[in-house]
């Protein structure tokens, strides 16, 4: 409950910055995105059967500033959530998170970017929310570099903030479109305690024909064991890409995150468990409407059995953004886990409808799964959801409901729905 | 013994890298700050191929988004940061990659069945033996203490 106070204080204060300041600015523009949710449905909690939940979500977003080019620019998103039934579903009535609030500077030379605040940061070793600085840039034709420090937002609610630390960066080598190497690191401070320190290198090679060869390794220097190495190979044949590919996976490398270690990740790290992953994912572009994918995967373990998983996908895509498409797959983990598993899916989703009908789409999807031994006595799972919507206000306005049903091991007839209306605000 | 060998050939590479860099500050990149948007273009701009060469100055060919980018675009992701900004917002990758979001991507947007949204229907049931055969890919969203909330109720 503290949490949110706080979080909504900051929340408030960076709309009101990202809303006054940008009108200082010549060419700012004013982007605002919201979407407010509210679902309906039942659950057995502590004190009663089948009592309502009606959680209310409001997801948003605000972006000002020099959007479309370069310049200074203010960014913010986050989410918050209250359960108007307050009936002790939720351990909180609400909940937030602040996701990103940062100024941003983007210069056209040399791509120079540099983020003030809570932003998320995708590079290397990295995917973690910092509160803080980065500063990236091209250094020369051949080489960027990327830079990072402050607070992990993720271990804000680990005791306290005093003593955390992360920082790290990127640095690469490219060169046009022949090659780029990437070399990593990242380190991360609880309370003074070292959590992880991790040093990745990541490599693409672009060779003839259209052929790309993908690589990433990662080495944790706190357990001292490589966590990973993915390479990936992309064949274009005519109409068809192929891509093989090999994972390994040390479990103490990989899940080891020092004190901040989450089970059933903890756990997982100390199994001295080993996993090489290796099959193939093949994609045949058959027209400008017809695409079928499959994919064959084997999970080989160094201590539990292996495991392995097939998967076929067609799908047909029409104007805008109708598709419609199967999947059916199969999952064969009896040595591994214990069962079996064979999934069925189709899906819909029909953008034609607009100056047609009164309703602008209409979405549906539907899930089989059979289990080879049963799970809470039920050797199936059923999913269905039916959905639609309508834009108003030239679409800056839309509105959309959808309810589904399931039938599977957790819920007996479940129904649920839900409401959702996206406002998006834009103004040059 | 492997440890000190790993950080002294990485580190080694890196002052390599840095000083090669420092030799020329000058970039000659030319990205624009935004592409141009579907409503500018008329059509989604993810088939990067139908409008740029290769040989310009990106290998457009590894952003083209075919049907299953959506589950494995991590090398552009790791790589090309800079490249998803021109089109996509952090908040879009945020459905999946955030601090901690409590509504799972597929039923957040609910009626996108056309995007390939992870744990569609049941995954409660599912996650039982795919957590088992390979538990890697779910570290990558829930392995820190807050998006590990999800996985608290029963885990611990």
């Amino acid at each position: 409950m503290r949490r949110v106070t706080r979080y909504r204080g900051i929340f408030l204060a960076l709309i009101l910055f990202s809303c006054v300041l940008p009108t200082y600015v010549s060419g700012a523009e004013l982007q605002i995105k919201s979407d407010t949710i509210l679902r309906l449905f039942q659950r057995d909690t502590a004190t009663t059967d089948d009592a309502t939940v009606l959680p209310g979500y409001e997801y948003l977003q605000v972006d000002a500033g020099h959007l479309s080019d370069y310049g200074v620019s203010f960014h913010l998103y986050g989410w918050g959530r209250n359960d108007f039934a307050d009936n002790d579903y939720y351990e909180n009535q609400t909940a937030g998170e602040l996701l990103y609030g940062y100024m941003e500077y983007r210069q056209e030379a040399n791509r120079f970017n540099a983020k003030l605040g809570r932003f998320q940061v995708f590079s290397g070793v990295a995917n973690d929310a910092v509160d803080g600085l980065y500063l990236s840039g091209d250094l020369g034709d051949y080489f960027d570099l990327s830079l990072y420090g402050g607070q992990p937002g993720a271990l804000d609610s680990e005791q306290g903030r005093s003593g955390d630390s992360i920082y790290g960066g990127r640095l690469a080598h490219h060169l046009g479109t022949h090659y780029e190497v990437g070399v990593s690191y990242k380190s991360i401070d609880n309370d003074h305690d070292k959590t992880a320190e991790m040093i990745g290198v990541d490599m693409s090679l672009f060779l003839p024909a259209n052929i790309g060869l993908y690589g990433y390794s990662a080495y944790n220097n706190e357990t001292d064991d490589w966590a990973e190495h993915s390479y990936e190979l992309r064949i274009p044949v005519g109409s068809v890409l192929f891509k093989p590919y090999y994972q390994h996976f040390t479990y103490e490398g990989y899940f080891g995150t020092g004190a901040n270690a989450v089970n059933p990740f903890r756990a997982l790290s100390q199994t001295g468990e080993k996993l090489s992953t290796y099959g193939v994912d093949a994609l045949w572009q058959i027209n400008t409407n017809w695409t079928l994918g499959g994919k064959v995967k084997i999970f080989d373990h160094d201590k539990i059995d292996n495991a392995e998983t097939y998967s076929a996908q067609l799908t047909w895509q029409g104007d805008g953004l109708t598709q419609y498409g199967g999947e059916i797959g199969h999952t064969s983990a009896s040595d591994t886990a214990d069962n079996d598993y064979t999934l069925v899916r189709l899906f819909g989703y029909c953008d034609a409808m607009a100056g047609q009908f009164w309703l602008d789409f209409v979405s549906a999807d539907m899930l089989m799964t059979f289990y080879k031994n049963d799970i809470y006595s039920e050797d199936s799972s059923f999913f269905a959801s039916l959905g639609t919507g309508k834009r108003f206000l030239n679409d800056a306005l839309s509105v959309t409901l959808s309810g589904d049903y399931s039938q599977d091991p957790y819920f007996d007839d479940d129904l649920r729905g839900m409401l959702t209306m996206s406002y998006a605000y834009d103004k040059q | 013994m492997a440890k000190k060998s790993v950080l002294s050939i990485l580190t080694l590479l890196a002052i390599m890298l840095l000083v090669a860099a420092c030799a020329g500050l000058k970039s000659n990149s030319a990205l624009p700050a935004k592409h141009p948007t579907t409503a500018e273009l008329g059509v989604p701009p993810k088939n990067c191929i139908e409008c740029h060469e290769s040989g310009e100055e990106l290998p457009y060919q590894r952003y083209v988004h075919t049907a299953d980018f959506g589950k494995n675009h991590r090398p552009e992701a790791t790589q090309g940061e800079a490249v998803c900004a021109m089109c996509h917002q952090t908040s879009f990758c945020n459905d999946c990659h955030a601090t901690r979001v409590e509504l799972k991507p597929s039923l957040k947007n609910q009626t996108e069945t056309y995007r390939s949204m992870p744990h569609r229907g049941d995954y409660l049931s599912r996650h039982r033996i795919d957590g088992r055969v390979d538990p890697t890919p779910c570290f990558r969203c829930h392995g820190n203490p807050k998006s590990a909330r999800t996985c608290a109720n029963c885990h611990g």
